[in-house]
This record gives C-alpha cells, structure tokens and sequence, in this order.
C-alpha cells in the first residue's frame, strides 16, 4: 500500500493538501521539473561496494601502481647499494672451473642433466615444459576459477612448480666439485 | 580549480590535453582516451581486480624492473665494447672510475635476477587465479613468449663481462643446445658463431642483447598489455555452481 495520496482525487469534503505528484510542473532555470518518482538510488540500495564492479583506472589502479612502482625501485636501490654484481677474473677458456655452473635459472636444467641423458634433460624437458605450459589455457577448458574445483590443473601445476623450485635449489646451492652434494652452509658454489 | 585545471582550460593546455574538465567520469574517460601514457590502461576495472590480493601487482613489477634494466644498460652501453680485448677492462673501468658506474652496474645486474623472479611469479599467480580462462587464453601464451624472451635476455647479458662466471657460464648453457636432434651443432654454432665461446659469440650475444630481445619485449609486452585493456571489462567466467 502506498501512503502517497492518489494524484488528482478530491472526495470534494475535505482540502486537498498540496499533492507533489500531482503539483504543477515548476520552472527552474528554464528546465522543467515534470514529476517526481519515487524508486531505488540508480547504485543499488547497499552502500557495499560489489567486487565485480567497475571502478575507474584513473586514479584507483594508477595511484597503486605509483606505489608498486616506487617501492619495487626503492627495493632494487637497496639491494644495490648493499650487494655488488660479481666479476670474477677475465674469462680464461684453457682454465675451467669446477663447478661450472649455468644461471641460476637454468640450475634445475643442469640438475636434470646430471641425471639423464642429455637429449631428455636438455631439449625435450624444456621443450615439453614450454608447450605444455603454452597449451595449458586449451586443456584446462572449464569456467571454474577456484583452485578447489579445478584440481587436476592444480595439483599438476604445484607438483611441477615444486619439482622446478627444489632442483633449482639443488643445483643453485647443493652443488659443489664435479657437481657432488655440498651443504651450502659448510662451503658455498651459488652464482649470481 | 586546481592550477593544473587552468592550465589544461587555456587555450595552449586544450590543444595538448584535448579534454580540459575532469569533474565527471565521462571527462575522466575522454581525457584517458586522449592520452598516450594513459591509453595503455583500461578506463574501468573491476574492483576486485585492482587490489593487490588479486594480482599482487607482479605484471607491474615486471614492467617496472624492465623499464629499470633499459635505463640501466643504455648508461652502461656509453662504456662498454664488445670485444674479448677490452670487454673485461670496460667493466673494470665502469667499477672504479664511471660515476655511479658501480652502482648502476648493481642496479642492471639485481633487476635482472629480480625481472626473472618477477615474471615467473607472474606466471603462477595468473595460474592460480584462474586469470588464463577464456577470453584470456592467447594472452597466456604471449606471456610464456615473454618468459622465454625475459630467460634469453638475461642469459646473453650474463656472457658480456666476460670473466670465468659468464664464460663458463654460456659454455654449459650452449652445450645443452647441441642436443637438439639434427639441428643441435648448427644452432650451436650460429649462437656461438664458431665452435667455441669467442669473440664472434661475445659480438651476437650483444647484438641479441641490446637491440634483437629488447625490441622483442617491447613488440610482445605492447600486444600482452593491448588484449589486457581490451579483455579488462569483458565477462569472464567467475560465478561457479557449488
């Protein structure tokens, strides 16, 4: 039930108060006010914002960014002045080191190759690892989002992400002479 | 009104900003479209994509890291050349006597590790959030292309001091190429240009550093962030049956 008073009705017994629906149109500023509605705030009626709103980039995503940006620089400004870049002797190619050891980045693939044969460590690991993870958005094909209903994505990634990271490690750090275990804490092999 | 706002409604400041006012989210947009810094944005996102919980920002910081190794190196490109006789003693020169030469040396050298840190972050944290689902499949792929692109800079910027670590270094990781089957020594020796780690690899891999792979980066990084704005507003799976 509305408690608004019908527009336009008199009963013809008692006054009619001033009716706002039913008021004569008003003229403001040369525009004219032809009726007021009632209804719901064109926003919704929660002051919650959704998440699935859109918000402008300009500014919440670019102030944000400002910050990332500043405290990744100030980050890498640190580090410089704390730690130099390494620079051994001149490259001398009648003398080898031992270990020699690839980036660090590529420590889990000379991990592998002291375990297989060249061919799989070095060309179809990384060549599977490439376009499987090229492929992945065309096997995983389900709408779901959350990592609880796509398991089997899930659970292949980590395992592999695990795998990767532990011979990273290994190969990094763990490595010593003629790629024998060490204990990086007892004598140190790391390269940056 | 701001200074900046009069600036921007003179008649010098319209023909460079092309959209003065700024009171509306209209104004914002149109102004937004009209700049070339700001075009590379989406106008709207969602706002639970924003936040730092979803993303942790680490697309952003790759950039950034990127954008610190271009300014970093093209000041160390001035003192550097690329040849066994003198690449060495360049380094040595930038150490004690460039100024700030050691220090912008520290800084090329950590945003590199960091980048590749960064971009692998990236990688898995789109993984677990799902963000590779349609529309947003091809943009993964671009973005492994960028992790490969990313490894290839660091690795041919690593052989270019030219002491024992780069040298051995770029030995073993070449040696693995040899094992590609039928093509494994040529690709080898076009990479080292001769059989082994010399002046001609020290030349290739600076060319592939300083001018191949960044332009690389730079033409990938454009289309990688062109689909992001373009895919930012479009419906993604999100909702999901229980």
């Amino acid at each position: 039930m509305s408690d608004l008073p019908t527009p336009g009705h008199t009963d013809g017994t008692s006054t009619p108060l001033p009716n706002p629906l039913s008021a004569k149109p008003t003229v403001i500023e040369g525009r004219r006010v032809l009726g007021i509605v009632p209804g719901k705030p064109a926003a919704g009626e929660s002051k919650d914002h959704a998440e699935q709103d859109a918000v402008m980039v300009w500014p919440h995503l670019l102030v944000r960014h400002a910050v990332v940006a500043v405290a990744t620089l100030l980050v890498v400004l640190i580090i410089s002045l704390a730690f130099d870049a390494p620079l051994r002797e001149i490259a001398n190619p009648t003398n080898t080191p031992n270990p020699e050891k690839a980036p660090w980045y590529f420590a889990a693939l000379q991990e592998l190759l002291a375990h297989f044969h060249p061919l799989v460590a070095g060309v179809l690991v990384p060549g599977a690892i490439l376009i499987g993870l090229a492929a992945l958005p065309y096997i995983d094909r389900s709408d779901f989002i959350k990592p609880k209903h796509r398991k089997v994505a899930v659970n292949t990634f980590t395992t592999f992400l695990v795998i990767w990271i532990v011979l990273t490690l290994v190969g990094f750090a763990f490595r010593g002479p003629n790629w024998g275990w060490v204990w990086p804490w007892v004598e140190w092999h790391g390269e940056l | 009104m701001t200074i900046m706002d009069r600036v921007r409604n003179t008649t010098v400041g319209r023909s460079i900003f092309r959209s003065p006012d700024r009171a509306t989210d209209r104004d914002r947009a149109a102004g937004h479209w009209s700049n070339f810094f700001l075009h590379i944005y989406p106008v709207k996102m969602r706002r639970a994509e924003i936040g730092f919980r979803y993303s942790w920002y680490l697309g952003a910081i790759s950039t950034v890291l990127f954008g610190s190794l271009v300014a970093s190196g093209i000041y160390l490109m001035f003192f550097y050349v690329p040849s066994p006789a003198s690449a060495y003693t360049n380094i040595q020169t930038i150490q004690t006597e460039v100024a700030f030469g050691q220090y912008i040396r520290n800084v090329h050298r950590w945003s590199a590790h960091l980048m590749v840190l960064a971009v692998a972050a990236h990688m898995a944290r789109v993984f677990y959030r799902g963000a590779y689902k349609k529309p947003k499949e091809f943009n993964w792929v671009i973005g492994v292309v960028l992790l490969v692109l990313t490894l290839l800079l660091s690795f041919t910027g690593y052989l270019l001091p030219w002491d024992q670590l780069a040298f051995w270094a770029v030995t073993v990781g070449t040696e693995m190429a040899a094992y590609v089957p039928l093509l494994g020594e040529t690709i080898r020796e076009v990479l080292l240009g001769g059989d082994t780690v010399g002046s001609a690899t020290l030349l290739r891999f600076y060319v592939l550093h300083v001018a191949v792979l960044p332009v690389a980066v730079v033409l990938t990084l454009s289309i990688h962030l062109w689909r992001w704005r373009k895919d930012a507003m479009l419906d993604t799976p999100r909702e999901e049956p229980e």
